[in-house]
């Protein structure tokens, strides 16, 4: 008899967490980044939105932070520098201190008294390339030949358009904490409109990644053994993220800004999606031949 | 440099797991952690003819697995830090003083070889009983097997001796990851396509 892969799920909760939170969170700074590289504010907005960026990077904190819980011994973490290049999560947790390092010392500089915005635009370049690089890296993280179900494309392909569900929301929550309202009146519905376009191929991504389940096996049973509710929950995944796309487009569509508790509520609704197929995941776990 | 490996006799085991068991007394394993393990494997079915006879064609093998240090391992090429590492007689083990216990060697390893033990906080596997090796001894499996259907040694001798077969069903194909072992198939051989593992609920 072949058990679900619930367990494996439970045991690796923190990374479940951790792949939740973190590429949208990353995404969503990625996006406030790109205002203040290529945007054109006034001094107070521009102070605004960049001591707000504070809530992308507490999301993507929280899940680094997640991520390290689930380590045995973080004592012997800087050894995991070793491997870069080598091992694919080594070069997540590089590509993760670079985002962190960047995006945290912009963010205290933020507070300086004397600031130079044009430092500050080339800056947030950089941060944007780092964020690619992270949630490339976070995509791959467990790209192993040996581990059947998840060394496929839908599994890279799916993290990042989990990214570009949440992100644009995260993104339109903090610039609404921030007060800048021409942002999230002028680019709002943009940004409800590339996730609601992302969540449409994320869904349709992972509605082909289920056919494919059946056919990967090992001698314990198949891929689709390990998730028995599969359909249920990228039905969970489409209702939660279609709700807080919905609930924050319907609050900033003709450049009305929407209420704070309403767009956080939102952000919370995706995530709620997210998590469930990031969990779904972990449970999917097969390698080739005894490992599920 | 010299590569050891094991030698499994399936035609001699009877799957009496006292390999599994005198390994998690040596290495003194919790119950939630083996480092070998013994799969039964069978197949086939019972049918009726036309007349109202009954026959059948079940068979059934016995497949005692650990770590087959292989020679591109899986948990080698992923770990973070290093920890997990081939080290003296091509053995692979867990440098205690690099591991962070992220369990990836465990998730990618198709033999199912690492473990995480949580207790202590890093990964923990078969190392070929590395102690008893270095004294001339061989690993304690190999020692307590009742059947003598498992032996230890330079694969390059093993192979000599007993072939170099490395894929039987429940095991995955070897040149993922070219596992030194070498197998004396089991009378079934040729119908393994057809069997399944009957003992899921006993591997840990």
């Amino acid at each position: 008899m072949m058990t679900t892969g619930f367990e494996t799920a439970l045991g690796e909760i923190t990374l479940v967490l951790f792949t939740t939170l973190a590429p949208s969170g990353v995404l969503g700074f990625s996006i406030m980044a790109g205002a203040l590289a290529f945007g054109r504010f006034d001094r107070d907005v521009r102070s605004r939105i960049n001591q707000f960026l504070c809530i992308p990077l507490m999301i993507s904190m929280v899940g680094l932070i997640a991520s390290a819980t689930h380590l045995g011994n973080p004592a012997n973490a800087l050894y995991v520098f070793m491997g870069v290049g080598r091992s694919p999560l080594s070069t997540e947790v590089f590509c993760a201190v670079i985002f962190l390092f960047l995006a945290g010392v912009y963010w205290l500089y933020s507070f300086s008294q004397r600031q130079v915005v044009g430092l500050q635009r080339v800056w947030s370049v950089a941060i944007i390339a780092a964020g690619i690089a992270f949630v490339t890296a976070v995509a791959f993280a467990y790209d192993a030949e040996t581990i059947v179900s998840w060394n496929t494309a839908y599994v890279p392909i799916g993290l990042w358009l989990n990214a570009v569900v949440g992100g644009p929301l995260v993104a339109l929550l903090s610039f609404r904490a921030a007060k800048a309202e021409a942002i999230v009146g002028r680019y709002g519905p943009l940004l409800c409109g590339v996730s609601a376009v992302a969540l449409v191929l994320n869904t349709a991504g992972y509605a082909m990644q289920g056919t494919a389940l059946a056919g990967i096996e090992n001698s314990f049973g198949t891929a689709a053994d390990l998730v028995p509710f599969y359909g249920l929950a990228v039905a969970a995944f489409f209702v939660l993220c279609t709700a807080g796309v919905l609930s924050m487009q319907l609050a900033v569509r003709a450049g009305r800004i929407p209420d704070l508790a309403r767009a956080a509520v939102s952000c919370a609704l995706a995530y709620g999606g997210i998590f469930v197929m990031r969990f779904v995941f972990y449970m999917m776990h097969m390698t080739i031949g005894l490992g599920f | 440099m010299a590569q050891y490996g094991f030698h499994f006799n399936a035609q001699r085991c009877t799957g009496c797991k006292t390999c599994m068991l005198a390994c998690k007394d040596f290495h003194d394993l919790p119950s939630a952690i083996s480092f070998r393990q013994v799969y039964e494997y069978g197949g086939g079915a019972w049918s009726q003819n036309d007349r109202g006879l009954w026959t059948q064609d079940c068979f059934a093998y016995y497949l005692s697995v650990s770590c087959n240090h292989c020679s591109d391992p899986a948990c080698t090429k992923v770990c973070p830090t290093g920890a997990m590492h081939k080290g003296e007689g091509g053995l692979v083990s867990v440098d205690r003083k690099k591991c962070i216990g992220c369990g990836y060697c465990a998730l990618s390893c198709p033999y199912r070889a690492p473990k995480v033990d949580r207790s202590q906080g890093f990964s923990v596997k078969c190392d070929g009983c590395a102690s008893r090796v270095l004294a001339g001894e061989k690993p304690v499996c190999v020692e307590a097997c009742p059947l003598r259907a498992l032996d230890f040694g330079e694969v390059s001798d093993l192979r000599e001796a007993f072939g170099d077969a490395a894929d039987l069903a429940p095991l995955p194909p070897s040149d993922a990851t070219q596992p030194n072992l070498a197998i004396t198939l089991p009378r079934h051989a040729a119908r393994a396509a057809e069997g399944s593992i009957e003992n899921a609920r006993e591997i840990v």
